[in-house]
C-alpha cells in the first residue's frame, strides 16, 4: 500500500522566472522513478504538496497541463519558508512532490461547453493548465468556444509570457489579456479584469466560466457574469486554505463538513452556497 | 464467545505477564493523576481507577511521531526512510467510552481512499483491553448522550467486568481471543452472563448526565451565523487542553527537524483552538478569533464529523470539562445550542 506522506522524488530540470519582480518563477520536475511518473495520473485545477525536506511542504496548484509528458511544472510565488527555500534552488535539485491531490476543474462537465476562462495575477497557473489541456489537438474538438480574460497589474508581472504569445496567434482560442496600466512598450488592453469581461462580454449560451483570481477582483467580476446571465453552476472557482496533510485527516482546511484539499480545491458557486463563508 | 472468571487479585499480575511477552499500554499512577503508560518490566497496572488523564489515542496517534527520515546530499536532501513504529500491542484498562473512540478516528484514518499508514499499522497490532465501568467514575460522564454506555464493546477486543469479587472476561473478537492463554480455564457461566447484563443496566442508569447531543446537529445546520456563539469563547485561554486531551481530537501538524546533515518530518498534535491553526502565509487568517475557533470545535464534533461520517466526535469522556482551567463545560454548550 501506498503511503500517502511520502513524498515522490522529483528534480528540477527547469526554471523559469515569471515576473520581473522575480518572485515568481515556474519550477519544471521530473520524476527520479519511471513507476512514479505512470501513477502520478492528474488532471488540471488538481494540486500537489511541494515538499523540502528540512524546510516543510507547502500545496500549489499544478500549472502543467496532463497532455504535457515527462513533467510537471509549479508556477510559485516566493512568501514563505518552503516557497523561499524553492526559490533559493538550482536546476539538477532534487525535492519531492505529493500528489496529485484535490478534485480538478469538472471536465466532463466542461466538455461540449463554450469556456471562459478568467484569471487574475498569479492566480492563473491552473487555468494555465486547464488552458493547454483544451488546447491539446486531441481534446480541442471536445470543448467549443475558448474566451480567456487574463489580467495583471502591469505588464512585467503577466506570467507565461511567451505562451500568451503563442496563444494569441491561435484562431481557436479568443485571448484577452489586460493590464491594470500599461507601461511604454504596452500595445494591449488596460483595464481591470471585471471590466473587460464586461467588454468581451461572452454569451452564457451553453457555457461555463472558470475563474481564479485575487478576491478583490473575483468580488467585481462576478456581478459581470451575473447581468450576463451566467448561473451559480456554471460559474466555478478554486479555494485555498492553509494545508498541512492534504488528504483530509490533519483538520485545517475545512469550510463546513467539506475539506478543500479532498473534497476541494474546485467548487462551484452554487456548491460554495451551501458552505458557511469561512475562507 | 469465549469467556473467563478469574479472581479480582489475579489481574493485575496477569497483566504484568503480558507485559513480558507483548509491549503493554497501562494506566499507572504518577503523583495525583493516572496515565496510560508503556509498562516497564515488573511494573504492575493499576486495575481499580476511575480514568486516566490522558486520552489512549496516543498509543495510535502519538503526540510526537516521526514520520520519515532524510539527509543532505549533493543533490538535494533525500529520503532515507520511512520510520515505523508499529509493534505488537495490548491496550490495557481502557474505559469503553475510550475504546469507542477508535472506532471514530477509524473513520476518519482508515478510509477507503487516503489511509493513513502510520495510524492503522499501529491500531492492527493493538488488542484493547476495556475495563467496563460497573460505576461511571464521574459526574462527568456523559457517554450515554453521544452513542455509548459504560459497557460499550465499541472497537474492544476484550471487555472485562468486575462482579462481586471476581472479574469476567469476554472475548470479543479472534484479536482478543490470542490472549486466552493468560487467563485460566475458569469459564463463565448463563448466570454470571445475566448478572452482567444486569450490571450494564445498572451501570448505564447511573449515568447522570445527559445532553441532546443529536438534537442540536439540525440546529447547527442553519445556525453557522448565531450571535449564540459570540457568547462561549471570551474567557477561553486557547491552551488548546481540551482537544489534547479529547480522545477523539485528532488535528496535526507536520513539521521538519533538521540536525547537521539528518532530518527527520514530524507529525505533532495540533488544535483548532491555536491562532496560528489556520493562518495563511498571506496573515489571512480564515478563524480569526477564538469565537470562530470554538464554533469550529463545536460544528466539528456535533455537525461536521456528523455529516461526513454518521457519527458524533465525543465519547463523552468529560475530561475537556474536568480540565478546562476556566470552566468552559461542552455539555452546558450542547444544552444552550438546543434552546436556539
Amino acid at each position: 500500500m501506498q503511503n500517502p506522506y511520502i513524498p515522490i522524488p522529483v528534480e528540477i530540470i527547469k526554471i523559469v522566472t515569471e515576473v520581473e519582480t522575480k518572485d515568481i518563477k515556474t519550477f519544471r520536475f521530473a520524476f527520479l522513478n519511471k513507476e512514479d511518473e505512470e501513477r502520478f495520473v492528474y488532471l488540471p485545477g488538481q494540486f500537489g504538496e511541494l515538499s523540502i525536506f528540512g524546510k516543510g511542504e507547502s500545496p500549489i496548484g499544478i500549472a502543467s497541463s496532463p497532455t504535457q509528458k515527462g513533467y510537471i511544472e509549479f508556477t510559485v510565488q516566493k512568501a514563505g519558508v518552503v516557497t523561499s527555500a524553492l526559490h533559493d534552488m538550482e536546476v539538477g535539485t532534487r525535492m519531492g512532490v505529493r500528489g496529485p491531490l484535490g478534485n480538478s476543474w469538472p471536465i466532463e462537465y466542461l466538455a461540449g461547453k463554450n469556456i471562459v476562462v478568467v484569471g487574475g495575477g498569479f492566480a492563473f497557473t491552473t487555468l494555465r493548465s486547464l488552458i493547454n489541456y483544451m488546447l491539446d489537438e486531441q481534446n480541442r474538438p471536445r470543448f467549443g468556444d475558448i474566451t480567456v480574460v487574463y489580467g495583471a497589474r502591469s505588464p512585467g508581472l503577466l506570467i507565461y509570457k511567451d505562451e500568451l504569445a503563442e496563444w494569441q496567434k491561435r484562431s481557436d482560442i479568443n485571448l484577452n489579456v489586460t493590464v491594470d496600466k500599461g507601461d511604454a512598450f504596452w500595445k494591449g488592453m488596460e483595464g481591470f479584469v471585471p471590466a473587460i469581461c464586461k467588454q468581451v462580454a461572452p454569451s452564457c449560451e451553453s457555457a461555463v466560466t472558470v475563474i481564479c483570481g485575487p478576491p478583490v477582483m473575483i468580488r467585481f467580476t462576478l456581478p459581470v457574469f451575473f447581468e450576463l446571465g451566467f448561473s451559480k453552476e456554471n460559474i466555478i472557482t478554486s479555494l485555498e486554505m492553509r494545508m498541512k496533510c492534504g488528504i483530509g485527516k490533519c483538520g485545517r482546511c475545512n469550510v463546513g463538513s467539506k475539506y478543500v484539499c479532498k473534497d476541494g480545491p474546485v467548487f462551484s458557486l452554487a456548491d460554495l452556497d451551501k458552505l458557511t463563508r469561512e475562507y | 464467545m469465549e469467556t473467563r472468571l478469574i479472581k479480582k487479585d489475579a489481574l493485575a499480575g496477569i497483566v504484568k505477564k503480558m507485559a513480558v511477552d507483548v509491549r503493554v499500554y497501562a494506566p499507572v499512577k504518577e503523583g495525583d493523576n493516572v496515565f496510560f503508560t508503556f509498562l516497564a518490566q515488573g511494573d504492575e497496572p493499576l486495575t481499580r481507577f476511575a480514568n486516566t488523564k490522558n486520552a489512549p489515542k496516543n498509543l495510535f496517534f502519538p503526540h510526537t511521531e516521526k514520520m520519515m527520515r532524510y539527509t543532505r546530499t549533493a543533490r538535494g536532501v533525500e529520503f532515507t526512510g520511512v520510520r515505523s513504529e508499529a509493534k505488537e500491542a495490548v491496550l490495557f484498562g481502557a474505559r469503553p467510552c475510550d475504546a469507542r473512540s477508535f472506532t471514530l478516528l477509524d473513520m476518519l484514518f482508515d478510509q477507503e481512499k487516503c489511509q493513513d499508514l502510520f495510524y492503522i499499522e499501529k491500531r492492527a497490532k493493538t488488542t484493547v483491553i476495556a475495563l467496563n465501568c460497573v460505576h461511571p467514575p464521574y459526574a462527568t460522564c456523559f457517554c450515554t448522550s453521544v452513542g455509548g454506555n459504560p459497557f460499550s464493546t465499541e472497537g474492544v477486543d476484550v471487555a472485562i467486568t468486575e462482579m462481586n469479587g471476581e472479574y469476567l472476561i469476554e472475548f470479543l473478537t479472534p484479536k482478543g481471543e490470542e490472549l486466552l492463554k493468560y487467563f485460566g480455564e475458569a469459564k463463565a457461566d448463563e448466570k454470571t452472563a445475566a448478572a452482567k447484563q444486569a450490571a450494564a443496566q445498572k451501570a448505564a442508569g447511573e449515568i447522570t448526565s445527559t445532553i441532546p447531543a443529536t438534537a442540536i446537529k439540525p440546529i447547527l445546520d442553519v445556525n453557522f451565523e448565531h450571535p449564540f456563539w459570540n457568547t462561549i469563547h471570551e474567557r477561553c485561554l486557547a491552551c488548546g487542553t481540551c482537544t489534547f486531551l479529547c480522545p477523539t481530537c485528532h488535528c496535526f501538524d507536520i513539521s521538519d527537524e533538521m540536525r547537521g546533515a539528518d532530518g527527520v518530518r514530524l507529525r505533532n498534535w495540533d488544535s483548532c483552538m491555536f491562532p496560528m491553526f489556520t493562518k495563511e502565509t498571506s496573515g489571512h487568517n480564515p478563524r480569526p478569533s477564538q469565537k470562530e475557533r470554538w464554533r469550529q470545535r463545536v460544528m466539528h464534533k456535533f455537525k461536521y464529523y456528523v455529516d461526513n461520517f454518521g457519527a458524533i466526535a465525543c465519547v463523552g469522556c468529560g475530561r475537556c470539562v474536568m480540565s478546562c482551567s476556566v470552566n468552559i463545560d461542552i455539555r452546558k454548550i450542547v444544552e444552550d445550542i438546543a434552546k436556539l
